[in-house]
């Protein structure tokens, strides 16, 4: 079996540790991959005078180039033939360009068991029949990652009902706030219990919608609030953890041992879920780096800067090392809830939403637009 | 929040109020004694003593500290509003005779009038802004509809309705309005009423603008503007850290914040030596301001790794959290901003046909060159479409100056004549 298969065959999600030696091999074998099958990559290889034998110690992922999420939506890079990718997901492309991320039959195997054990970890698989809020819209061929990430939540646990909240209108998405508030009231004097999905903005604008129309319910037990996809452009309104625990049991009567968050992107495809103490551990088939925010130079625990994934999940695409537009740090030990993998805080995007600025142009740059 | 013939109203009195608008406008244009530029300066000058004495502190202080500006460049600004500043600036802008023009032939008088109703369609970007937009109205004499920028945090209603508390005159002069700019209907109806419309804002608000105004109203721009600067072989060290110097505070986000080096040159060889000796000048300065915030720094880095893996540019400098790139095109445009500069060739002779095309959008040129060159240079700047040329610092400032290559005043005012 090749290192990625058994990487992917790794029983323990966590283990950071323990498959340090077979994470590097199956990284030099997606590098050997890659560099053979898609011709930029190799070139971005020889450019760096990198070669996949050069990977021979942990230290030495941080040398491998790094690739930007906005290098993705700029060029579409293929290790494959792009017809026999039975999969493509689109970003969000906040700001304006999208990138397109295919996946072939392999690399969604991979994926497959990855999730099946994070999820059992974390005890998200449920043989309870569940109804389910989603705060995304339906999904469609060739629709967004978000979308399909948030169906393939429904299948954790049977499902009797899906409600979307967004609707699809001419002029985009608006989120239909009352169905889900009538919704989550019937629900409440039901047994069955409710799984919600979606971006913490806009779970966090419903509770407070509800709270201040002085609604408050109890879902059934076993009820859970899944949050996923960031802030992103809420960013401003963002608010503490505690919080929005705190608001949730007031309005929805579920407890904070019931709310997860992912964490998760298109050109990432693993799985981050927080753990009791809601942190983001770095699961085995995964690494984290945080590189400096001028040199790009790697940067110690607990220390912020950029956020650099790695994984030799995919076979269809080189994304083995990517730079995403978040700011975050990396914390080593000590998390309360006994998991020794380190874990991943995310700070924030990359660039503030509220520069002020009359320079010609400036806004659409500062939205992440090219100018 | 509605300031209404000086009154304070809760948003939801809106249309109320706007079906009462015309009527009172009317009202205001006929009374028998109209607005004195004296008067106005009167109530701006008390103010601007009690905003030097400390009271707008409350408001000013937290607003200060998100826009990075000095107290003391605020007192500055303050002075703006003070009798001796808004004389000059009515002398400079309508003429030392605005009060008292001599008439034409032997029959004929003439006057500047105040052009009627303006409707000030204020931009988020700089606070007080809105208020000062106003007051521009009304020292030449005009009944101002104010539309606030959504976010406004309320100091523009909290001025001008302490201007009205100077002045009760003015009351009949000021309406300000919280209409969001989705309401386009409201807009419309509020433009209709106006004599001219002064827009702050980008391409989309000034577009947005033009389509809900009708032919017979006078469109005043105060749009988003491009600056750059403007190098010779002559560009000394003492200009370039000028520039450096000012491109680290301003961070590039202003009207007149320089984006990028235009160099007299057509050889990539000339370029890269100006671009090396810039760059070392620039980190000096960088380092002695202290680091930009850690978030842009991050997203100019990443943007940049991109840039590199796509072999675009000929060279990309890169160090400390500032950035120079070497572009082999000659377009003017924005950088990332936030400490990042294009660099290019601009060999003189083609200054007018590269520039032309961004007619309207061009603002100041921090001209870097010899004693001997600079009239030269100045004049083709000039004539491609700049208004202003300056030195490293573009955006120094001078009372009395134009904006944007036209003085305010004449663009709220008409000149009429009467046969007697």
């Amino acid at each position: 079996m090749s290192a990625i298969g058994r990487l992917f065959s790794c029983k323990k999600p966590y283990d950071t540790v323990g498959t340090k030696e077979l994470f590097l091999a199956a990284m030099r074998e997606n590098c050997s991959y890659h560099a053979a099958h898609c011709k930029p990559y190799r070139e971005i290889l020889e450019t760096a005078g990198f070669s996949p034998d050069d990977l021979k110690t942990e230290e030495d992922l941080a040398r491998l180039p790094v690739l930007p999420t906005r290098y993705f939506k700029r060029n579409q890079l293929f290790s494959r033939p792009e017809k026999r990718l039975p999969v493509k997901v689109t970003s969000s492309g906040t700001g304006g360009a999208k990138s397109v991320v295919g996946f072939d039959v392999k690399t969604l195997w991979h994926e497959l068991k990855m999730a099946v054990r994070i999820c059992k970890f974390h005890h998200l698989w449920s043989m309870k029949p569940t109804r389910y809020i989603i705060f995304g819209y339906r999904p469609r061929k060739n629709s967004l990652g978000a979308a399909k990430s948030a169906f393939a939540f429904t299948l954790l646990a049977p499902a009797v009902s899906r409600v979307y909240a967004l609707e699809r209108r001419e002029d985009g998405f608006v989120p239909d706030l009352t169905l889900l508030r009538e919704k989550l009231v019937k629900y409440a004097k039901g047994r069955l219990p409710v799984r919600t999905m979606g971006f913490p903005a806009y779970t966090y604008f419903l509770l407070k919608e509800m709270q201040a129309a002085g609604i408050r319910v109890t879902l059934p037990k076993g009820s859970m609030i899944c949050l996923g996809g960031g802030w992103k452009q809420f960013y401003a309104e963002r608010v503490e953890k505690e919080a929005f625990y705190k608001l949730a049991y007031e309005v929805l009567g579920v407890d904070e041992g019931h709310i997860v968050e992912f964490f998760g992107a298109v050109e990432h495809p693993i799985l981050y879920a927080d753990c009791s103490a809601h942190h983001f551990h770095v699961p085995a088939y995964a690494r984290v780096l945080i590189r400096d925010v001028d040199t790009l130079a790697p940067l110690d625990m607990g220390r912020p800067g950029l956020v650099n994934l790695l994984t030799p999940a995919i076979q269809s695409m080189p994304l083995l090392s990517v730079m995403t537009d978040d700011l975050g740090i990396l914390h080593g030990e000590g998390c309360p809830c006994g998991n020794k993998s380190p874990w991943m805080e995310i700070l924030g995007r990359v660039g503030v939403k509220d520069v002020v600025t009359c320079a010609q142009g400036a806004e659409e740059v500062l939205k992440g637009g090219t100018p | 929040m509605i300031l209404y013939r000086g009154k304070l109203y809760e948003n939801g009195e809106q249309s109320r109020l706007i079906d009462e608008l015309e009527g009172h406008i009317f009202e205001t244009l006929s009374a028998r004694e109209p607005l004195r530029p004296t008067e106005v300066i009167a109530a701006c000058d008390r103010l601007a003593r009690r905003a030097r004495e400390g009271f707008y502190d409350d408001l000013a202080l937290p607003l200060l500290e998100s826009f990075g500006i000095s107290y003391a460049r605020y007192q500055d600004m303050v002075g703006a509003f003070s009798a001796d500043v808004l004389k000059k600036k009515l002398e400079i802008e309508l003429g030392a005779d605005w009060d008292a023009l001599p008439p034409i032939g032997k029959n004929t008088a003439r006057r500047i009038a105040p052009l009627g109703v303006l409707f000030h369609i204020a931009a988020g970007n700089v606070d007080g802004l809105p208020a000062y937009s106003v007051a521009e109205g009304l020292l030449a004499g005009n009944v101002n509809i104010l539309k606030l920028p959504s976010g406004d945090g309320g100091l523009s209603v909290r001025l001008l309705s302490d201007l009205i508390a100077e002045e009760p005159r003015l009351a009949d002069y000021i309406y300000v309005f919280d209409v969001p700019a989705t309401e386009f209907e409201t807009l419309k109806r509020l433009a209709r009423l106006a004599d001219g419309v002064v827009v702050w804002g980008g391409d989309a608000a000034q577009r947005a603008a033009r389509d809900m105004c009708g032919v017979n109203t006078k469109i005043i721009p105060w749009g988003h503007k491009l600056s750059f600067a403007y190098a010779t072989r002559s560009a000394s060290d003492e200009d370039l850290r000028a520039l450096a110097r000012h491109i680290c505070a301003t961070e590039q986000v202003l009207c007149s914040s320089c984006q990028g080096i235009y160099v007299d040159t057509a050889d990539m060889g000339v370029l890269e030596s100006l671009a090396r000796r810039f760059f070392t000048i620039f980190k000096e300065e960088n380092a002695a301001m202290g680091r930009t915030d850690p978030a842009m720094r991050g997203r100019n880095t990443v943007n940049l790794l991109c840039d590199e893996l796509e072999r675009c540019f000929p060279l990309i400098l890169r160090e400390e959290g500032v950035s120079a790139v070497l572009k082999e095109d000659s377009a003017p445009e924005l950088s990332y901003l936030f400490r990042n500069v294009w660099i290019k060739r601009l060999p003189r002779a083609e200054i007018v046909s590269v520039l032309k095309g961004q007619k309207g959008y061009l603002q100041t040129c921090g001209l870097l060159c010899g004693a001997g060159e600079r009239a030269e240079l100045a004049d083709l700047l000039v004539r491609a479409g700049v208004v202003r040329v300056t030195g490293g610092d573009l955006s120094r400032t001078i009372f009395g100056e134009a904006h944007d290559g036209t003085f305010p005043l004449r663009e709220y005012t008409r000149i009429v004549e009467i046969d007697l």
